[in-house]
């Protein structure tokens, strides 16, 4: 796939996720059952669009091609989607989605005026285990984005007490499954990780500070797995420890990606 | 007392605690590293109990967190360790959360694993090594060693892609097993690993025209005269310098000033040995038996780098991984049994 059809089939995407932000809004305000139907249907289209490029490119490559700051924002936007539409259809959350879906647009946003030219894959890239780990990071990433989103809601739910979002107990359960899928998913990335670097540096844990925020990703997420048993961080904390989570998460991978020098470069 | 204690021990909120105190102090800390590289840039280059007698112990300013962390994160072992017990005690009323307490072994095993790695272990970088030569491994596998069958560097497009290096590992001068290495494919043997970390080249001899043809000089070639003369290769070093004395003295590796030291022999007269600087010609001794030699290019040959590490809790860690795996996958089953039975904890 040429770059120039990737961005167009990109640009499309985005406009997609852009038009379903736009339904999800008028729902919101007309309540029309029609609007949240189409919004799923453009989300999908959306998603479907993203699916294709990166299989396309995985083809293409030979390698799952999310090495460079392009492709890792291109994939976390494709991972939150897919992370949406889970929940969209497991529980119809409708526009309780807003907030991933503007945090997609502004990560597919920020990936598009980027090069997508897929890059030769540096041998030690050349392993399965990364396609593993990286597949689990970004799609743990976009659960706890997603359980970011539903701690705002739950906030402003509280403050509210609107009958537009769903109720407290359903964005509290929401949240709590957001939190264990990507604790899931993340645990996966570390072990998988784990076994990498032990194959390609000879040890299995590294001090190097990407790998050191993201055990702290894991222990934080850990301690919110177990912070659920208490009452007192049941629901209000629970909303403010996945806000916080969430910053934690955008630090690892953006904040040392670009800021830092990380044996996990973006660019 | 005993019952309080093992409460205590078991309390979830105690993990909780621990975990977030591990999870800010660890954060301070990554800052310090950041800030200080000299101290904390080498940190995974040896084992952590190596890095504290050197590094640590020297900065106690610097490196006061990593023994809080420490006593964050052993004393969240201890209290995982305890919840386990507490939990096997009661297993068949509780086996349905048996994916989290698989979590909780995995956990375990690893940081135990890690500990054992930290203080027990060893790395070694930039072990050099050349075709055809033996690497001992006195220090981190006594009476063993590597030998180098092999090496090639591969290149895709001009551009480096990868170094396959054929190890024998020897046990008292037998071979136990040959196996290729490359990146992401290291040799282990028990608790040893042994990875490619990068590679060198090295000028062996030169090759060079002559009335016979091309041929290539390195020490040991031999080059029979028409006469009956006998030129042999002794030694050759890529860049000397000669002294006031007049002597020849190697003074690096890269090809600048190459040498070779000759021996002619003759059926009737003696020998004669001395240098051939082949940027000032050949020596007059040579010329005066009709040699002619014009040097080409450096015959390069190759030197594998290898990191060679023993972690002894590796296997260890292992478990503990796969633990976790089927620990999160059994957690992921029963969590969606529990929402489908709609248990789950009492809200607000």
């Amino acid at each position: 796939m040429s770059p120039a059809l990737t961005t167009v089939l990109l640009s499309a995407a985005f406009a997609a996720y852009l038009g379903a932000t736009l339904l999800y809004l008028g729902h919101l305000k007309w309540r029309r059952p029609g609007l949240a139907q189409a919004a799923l249907v453009t989300v999908s289209s959306g998603l479907a669009l993203q699916t294709t490029v990166l299989l396309a490119r995985w083809l293409a490559a030979g390698y799952l091609p999310v090495t460079n700051l392009f492709s890792t924002l291109f994939f976390f936007s494709w991972a939150l989607a897919a992370c949406y539409l889970y929940f969209e259809l497991r529980y119809r959350i409708r526009a309780t989605g807003l907030f991933v879906l503007f945090l997609n647009l502004l990560l597919l946003g920020a990936a598009l005026p980027r090069d997508p030219a897929i890059k030769p894959l540096i041998a030690s890239l050349d392993t399965p285990l990364f396609t593993l780990h990286i597949i689990c990071s970004f799609v743990g990433y976009a659960f706890f984005a997603m359980a970011f989103s539903l701690g705002v809601l739950y906030l402003l739910q509280q403050r509210l007490g609107t009958d537009l979002f769903p109720e407290l107990p359903l964005l509290r359960k929401l949240n709590e499954e957001a939190i264990f899928l990507g604790f899931v998913l993340f645990t996966l990335c570390m072990i998988f990780g784990a076994i990498w670097a032990f194959v390609a540096w000879g040890y299995w844990f590294s001090w190097n500070i990407k790998s050191v925020w993201s055990f702290i990703v894991w222990l934080f997420y850990a301690g919110m797995c177990h912070a659920k048993f208490i009452k007192r961080w049941q629901g209000t904390g629970y909303a403010w420890l996945s806000i916080a989570g969430f910053g934690v998460v955008l630090f690892t991978y953006l904040g040392i990606g670009l800021l830092l020098s990380s044996n996990h470069p973006l660019d | 007392m005993p019952t309080r204690l093992w409460n205590l021990l078991c309390n979830l909120k105690l993990a909780i605690w621990l975990a977030s105190v591990a999870t800010v102090l660890t954060m301070a800390g990554s800052i310090v590293m950041i800030k200080y590289p000299k101290t904390f840039g080498s940190i995974d280059q040896m084992i952590l109990a190596d890095w504290f007698a050197r590094f640590g112990q020297a900065r106690p300013g610097l490196s006061w967190w990593l023994w809080l962390v420490a006593g964050a994160v052993l004393l969240l072992g201890l209290n995982t360790l305890c919840c386990f017990f507490d939990w096997l005690l009661r297993i068949r009323a509780r086996w349905r959360k048996s994916g989290e307490y698989l979590i909780h072994l995995g956990f375990i095993l690893c940081l135990g694993a890690f500990v054992w790695g930290s203080l027990a272990g060893s790395r070694s970088e930039g072990n050099a090594i050349r075709v055809g030569e033996s690497l001992p491994l006195a220090g981190l596998l006594p009476g063993h060693a590597l030998r180098l069958d092999t090496f090639e560097p591969v290149f895709v497009g001009g551009q480096f892609s990868d170094m396959r290096s054929t190890l024998t590992l020897l046990r008292d001068g037998r071979e136990l097993r040959t196996e290729v290495i490359r990146l992401n494919h290291p040799l282990t043997e028990g608790d040893l690993i042994v990875l490619p970390a990068t590679f060198a080249q090295e000028a062996e001899g030169f090759r060079c025209d002559s009335p016979q043809g091309s041929i290539e000089l390195r020490p040991g070639s031999v080059l029979r005269l028409p006469d009956g003369r006998v030129l042999r290769v002794l030694r050759f070093f890529a860049d000397v310098r000669r002294g006031g004395d007049g002597r020849i003295y190697p003074v690096g590796d890269e090809v600048n000033n190459p040498a070779f030291e000759l021996e002619l022999l003759h059926p009737q007269d003696g020998p004669w040995r001395g240098w051939y600087l082949l940027r000032e010609g050949l020596p007059a001794p040579l010329t005066a038996a009709g040699i002619q030699l014009q040097p080409r290019e450096p015959l390069l040959r190759a030197i594998s780098v290898l990191t060679i590490n023993r972690d002894p809790g590796a296997e260890l860690a292992k478990i503990g991984g796969i633990l976790m795996g089927l620990g999160v996958a059994l957690a992921l089953l029963s969590f969606y049994a529990k929402r489908r039975r709609g248990d789950r904890p009492e809200l607000d």
